[in-house]
């Protein structure tokens, strides 16, 4: 492994592979996140919004029911679905929004996949008085039509994209267009820890406060640090948020939970680490899902929100030094994940957090009744139910 | 010598502007495609080649449309170099590869520009491979005895374009607009501009190209001291409704490519 200590880069992963023409854009992003957020006025306002806005901070919740049933580890949720807008987009999308508003932007752009980063982003341009186009795949305004109706009354455009998979990738690929024409102008909200340096640190960063809050909440409950970090991983920004905090702390082990749609050999998944390899896709260089000569490929996941070939390259490097272990859960078992949490907890979780549910219900059994397992209920599964529907109808 | 430098020669001599289309290689299919480029190549001082990518960011809607129809007639990277190949028995002006960094990488850096040099390519450019990730990419065109290309769009600044300049070899890139590929109805005063900026700053040929679409650009950018114009686009969208019609589609592009090539006198 050829190690890259270059600006950007996470060991080989990272970097900023993007047309010249964005360059002037990304390096007035870098000196802007450079120095904005160290400013007093931004902090307190940032603060301000996070507590009093988007309702931080989210409870730790001890599933007792949850830990009962699955008869081992104790188990906590960290509820990001209680969060403002229903998921942890918020904290992100409240960030950059900030962010571009003291830059001097009047209009934001982003990307979306299952409509929570877009509903976000919409939010937080609607409080922050900018304006804010949305960019999202025709498959995905189909599947999560509520997040769709949710984005126009918050006052946000969503601009339908018809090319290639017509889902998350695509919409990347419209919004980077879209910001290569409108740069002098326009403020690039992306949604996840990906693209070219500085989103993946900075998207990082801005989440790091679920991990801040989760350590600080379990240390007064249980005195001690937890055994397992679980969270889904799409792009990777809820988990990244959630495990950066407890990096240094060699006790904790974390799981990130890609979706394994049909299952690796079907072809059909998201799966970049068991079925993909390095490459280079919307700026950076990471884990990839691509045919042999390097055509990305198409994706397939229940969950909107983790249908995407590519994955955030700190995650690429995370798992390259072993500190985090990725696996999979299935379609199927993130549905039977959705029913037993509504089921046992009263919370409908969003069908990509059902992904790490899934995880906990295989780990929690085999593990002792004194371990503490801390799993991100990344969002909340209102969203969803229109496809739950549908699977029930046709199962 | 190498063909850029005897192309933009001539072309400096002759006191015009070199008409270097841009088309994607094997669209609508591979064998229509080596058809086309031996025509259009008739009427040109060099051709732009794109290879088919899932996800084209540089581009607009035009391109991407052709890079979809050729994946889905099955061209591989592999299939653009026998293109080549074939092409290089007809033409010897020069042929640069517009590639994105994946198809490369996954190639294996130096095995690409090793294989584009034995299939007769000239110059790669890699849009979305900025001078800050450049360093594997230039190094293996230059043990490969390729030209790396470069952009520079009017978002550029000086200080920016002085490390671009030190890097690039073949011809400098000019983007004309902040955008992707794609027609646009005129020739931004910005373009002209940085076209005589870059007059200060090097002796490299500047080769404008994104929104050329018209002759009368051409003769803009030939006025302003351009050595060269790419079409991309506007050729591909007026070729689409001949593809299956070939007799007709040569007859046109004479016609066609013809008030361009006239252009550029």
């Amino acid at each position: 492994m050829k190690i890259n200590n270059r600006k950007g880069y996470f060991g080989p992963y990272g970097g900023q592979f993007v047309p010249e023409t964005l360059m002037g854009a990304l390096q007035e992003l870098e000196e802007a996140y450079k120095r904005v957020p160290k400013e007093q006025k931004f902090k307190k306002e940032f603060e301000e919004l996070l507590k009093d806005y988007a309702g931080r901070p989210t409870p730790l919740y001890f599933a007792k029911n949850l830990t009962k049933k699955l008869g081992g580890a104790r188990v906590y949720l960290k509820r990001e679905d209680l969060a403002h807008t229903g998921a942890h987009k918020i904290n992100n999308a409240l960030g950059q929004a900030l962010l571009a508003k003291y830059m001097g932007k009047k209009r934001v752009i982003a990307e979306t996949g299952a409509g929570q980063h877009g509903v976000a982003a919409a939010t937080a341009a609607a409080v922050l008085g900018l304006q804010c186009d949305v960019y999202m795949g025709t498959i995905d305004i189909e599947r999560q039509k509520p997040n769709v109706l949710r984005m126009k009354l918050l006052g946000a455009n969503v601009i339908p994209v018809e090319a290639g998979s017509k889902t998350l990738k695509d919409a990347i690929n419209e919004a980077l267009r879209d910001w290569t024409k409108n740069v002098e102008t326009t403020y690039y909200l992306l949604g996840s820890a990906l693209g070219p340096h500085p989103y993946p640190s900075m998207v990082r960063n801005f989440q790091s406060v679920i991990g801040k809050e989760a350590k600080k909440q379990v240390l007064e409950k249980e005195k001690r640090l937890p055994d397992y970090l679980v969270a889904c991983v799409g792009g990777g920004s809820n988990s990244i948020g959630l495990f950066h905090e407890f990096l240094k702390d060699s006790s904790v082990k974390m799981i990130g939970v890609e979706a394994g749609g049909h299952g690796i050999a079907s072809g059909k998944h998201a799966a970049r680490f068991s079925g993909g390899r390095e490459g280079i896709l919307h700026g950076t260089k990471s884990y990839l899902l691509q045919d042999k000569v390097g055509q990305i490929m198409e994706t397939h996941s229940v969950s909107a929100g983790l249908d995407y070939p590519g994955v955030g390259p700190e995650h690429a490097y995370l798992r390259e030094t072993k500190r985090v272990t990725y696996t999979f859960a299935t379609d199927k078992e993130a549905l039977e994940a959705f029913h037993f949490l509504s089921e046992t907890e009263g919370i409908i979780p969003a069908l990509e957090s059902a992904h790490a549910i899934a995880e906990v219900m295989k780990l929690a059994k085999k593990l002792p009744k004194n371990k503490i397992i801390i799993v991100n209920l990344s969002g909340r599964g209102d969203k969803d139910l229109g496809i739950i529907v549908g699977k029930e109808i046709y199962a | 010598m190498d063909r850029f430098q005897r192309t933009f020669e001539k072309i400096r001599k002759e006191k015009r502007i070199a008409f270097m289309p841009f088309l994607v290689g094997g669209d609508p299919n591979p064998e229509k495609g080596l058809e086309i480029l031996k025509e259009v190549a008739k009427y040109s001082d060099g051709l732009e080649l794109g290879l088919p990518f899932s996800d084209p960011v540089a581009d607009g809607p035009t391109v991407q449309a052709a890079d979809t129809r050729a994946l889905k007639a099955g061209v591989t990277p592999d299939k653009v170099f026998e293109i080549v190949k074939q092409l290089r028995k007809e033409t010897d002006i020069p042929i640069t590869f517009l590639v994105y960094a994946n198809l490369v990488y996954q190639r294996g850096i130096e095995k690409f520009y090793k294989d584009a040099k034995i299939a007769g390519v000239d110059g790669v450019l890699v849009p979305d491979v900025p001078l800050e990730e450049s360093g594997q990419f230039v190094q293996a065109a230059k043990h490969a005895d390729i030209r790396p290309i470069f952009l520079i769009t009017p978002a550029t600044n000086k200080e920016r374009r002085k490390k671009i300049l030190r890097e690039a070899e073949g011809f400098i890139y000019i983007v004309s607009v902040l955008g992707v590929t794609g027609a646009r109805a005129e020739v931004e005063p910005r373009t002209i501009q940085l076209v005589k900026n870059l007059k200060q700053e090097t002796d490299l040929p500047l080769v404008v190209g994104f929104g050329i679409s018209t002759p009368e650009h051409v003769k803009t950018l030939r006025m302003a001291g351009a050595d060269g114009a790419i079409v991309g686009s506007a050729l591909i969208k007026y070729m689409e409704p001949y593809y299956k019609t070939p007799k007709e589609l040569q007859k046109k592009l004479k016609a066609y490519l013809g008030a361009f090539q006239k252009a550029s006198l």
